[in-house]
């Protein structure tokens, strides 16, 4: 196979496996938060601002394998 | 029949623009380049967008130095959040009234955010620089969004760019970061603050046990201790590797929301972008208040008495 059409393989699948463990990660810290609002809906403040914070760092997995991406594509 | 009123227009108004906005969408993405590969023509003249590529910061060399166009927007971010601080505390009253009053809503905001997981005394720490960081990386994400921002050119290269999609600069706003968070630990604790990662406490008490006597305590004392010496040094490589999360958090966030705009605005020009650029001015927000908030975290969790 030619080197440009694998460095595209590659950037797919990166992105592909690499979003599904922090969309997975996510969607937990979500559910946990409606759990949290629903049994205290008084605790709303403190509950999102944790979530988002916890949010931020699951999203920056995904962010990583973003940068691999777009290094494969634009710079390698 | 009373007219139904929706966003304050009446509802056949909506309407209409919803089908003009439709028809713009739809005009466009038929007319611009991707829609033309399907249908097999010419795209049309006026909708051609090149095509998206990315570059590192393109550098105007100015007396040797490599000056990248990514500083001069971040010099630019300085300078408006100092003309606004600086026009809002002309001639200030005790009643606040105007800019002074926006300013010291954000302020005090910035106050209560802050102080709430801090306490008092170590939130007037942390306020100055945990504000400044925010406030700048917000600077530089929505002065990115000002139309025009990024396509004047000099030489055929952008002039400005956000300054958020340069590595070096949320690289060195993490060094800062990093930096603070163990100043204020020592500033808290003293020299105990390097017992976080040099825990040979409770070893040193498994030991004393187990020559004093008390064999069966000291031996399990021996494991705990060793397992804590082990935790204290991967306290070390989780802070330094919080600088490494910080920069490409911040650097990819921003990177991607520019290349999203940039495809966007080549698949369909019209209409469309702009929603995603409204997620762009979210997201800017968002990463502002992730990296001040991280910060005033890790600072928390570094000044907190172990009880």
């Amino acid at each position: 196979m030619e080197v440009g059409a694998v460095k595209l393989l590659a950037a797919a699948i990166v992105m592909g496996l690499g979003t599904f463990g922090p969309g997975l990660g996510i969607g937990l810290l979500g559910w946990g938060a409606m759990n949290a609002l629903g049994r205290n809906p008084e605790a709303r403040g403190p509950i999102m601002t944790n979530m988002i914070l916890a949010i931020a760092f699951a999203e920056a997995i995904a962010i990583y394998a973003l940068v691999v991406a777009i290094l494969l594509i634009f710079v390698a | 029949m009373a007219k139904k009123k929706l966003l304050g227009c009446s509802l056949n108004l909506i309407i209409i623009l919803a089908i003009v906005f439709l028809a713009l969408t739809v005009i466009s993405f038929i007319g611009s380049s991707v829609g033309a590969m399907i249908l097999g023509r010419e795209p049309l003249s006026f909708l051609t967008v090149g095509t998206p590529e990315y570059h590192p910061a393109a550098e105007h060399p100015f007396l040797g130095l490599p000056i990248t166009n990514t500083m001069f927007a971040a010099w630019i971010s300085i300078l408006v959040l100092f003309g606004l601080f600086f026009a809002a505390t002309r001639k200030m009253r005790l009643i606040p009234k105007g800019l002074q009053n926006f300013v010291e809503m954000l302020v005090e905001a910035a106050a209560d955010f802050i102080e709430d997981p801090a306490g008092k005394k170590h939130g007037r720490w942390f306020f100055p620089v945990c504000t400044t960081i925010f406030l700048f990386v917000v600077a530089n994400a929505w002065i990115s969004l000002i139309p025009g921002f990024e396509t004047i050119t000099v030489n055929g290269e952008p002039l400005l760019r956000n300054a958020n999609t340069d590595l070096n600069v949320p690289a060195a706003l993490a060094v800062v970061s990093f930096c603070f968070v163990e100043y204020w630990g020592f500033k808290a604790k003293g020299k105990s603050y390097l017992k976080t990662f040099f825990n040979f406490g409770p070893l040193g008490q498994a030991i004393k046990q187990i020559f004093t006597g008390k064999i069966k305590a000291g031996l399990s004392g021996l494991l705990s201790g060793v397992i804590a010496v082990f935790a204290g040094i991967l306290e070390i490589l989780s802070h330094l590797i919080r600088m490494v999360s910080f920069t490409f958090r911040l650097f990819g966030n921003m990177t991607a929301g520019m290349i999203l705009v940039m495809i966007m605005l080549f698949l369909i020009p019209w209409v469309l972008p702009a929603i995603f650029y409204g997620l762009e001015a979210f997201f800017g927000f968002v990463q502002a208040m992730i990296f001040a908030g991280l910060t005033l975290g890790f600072a928390c969790a570094a000044v907190m008495a172990e009880e």
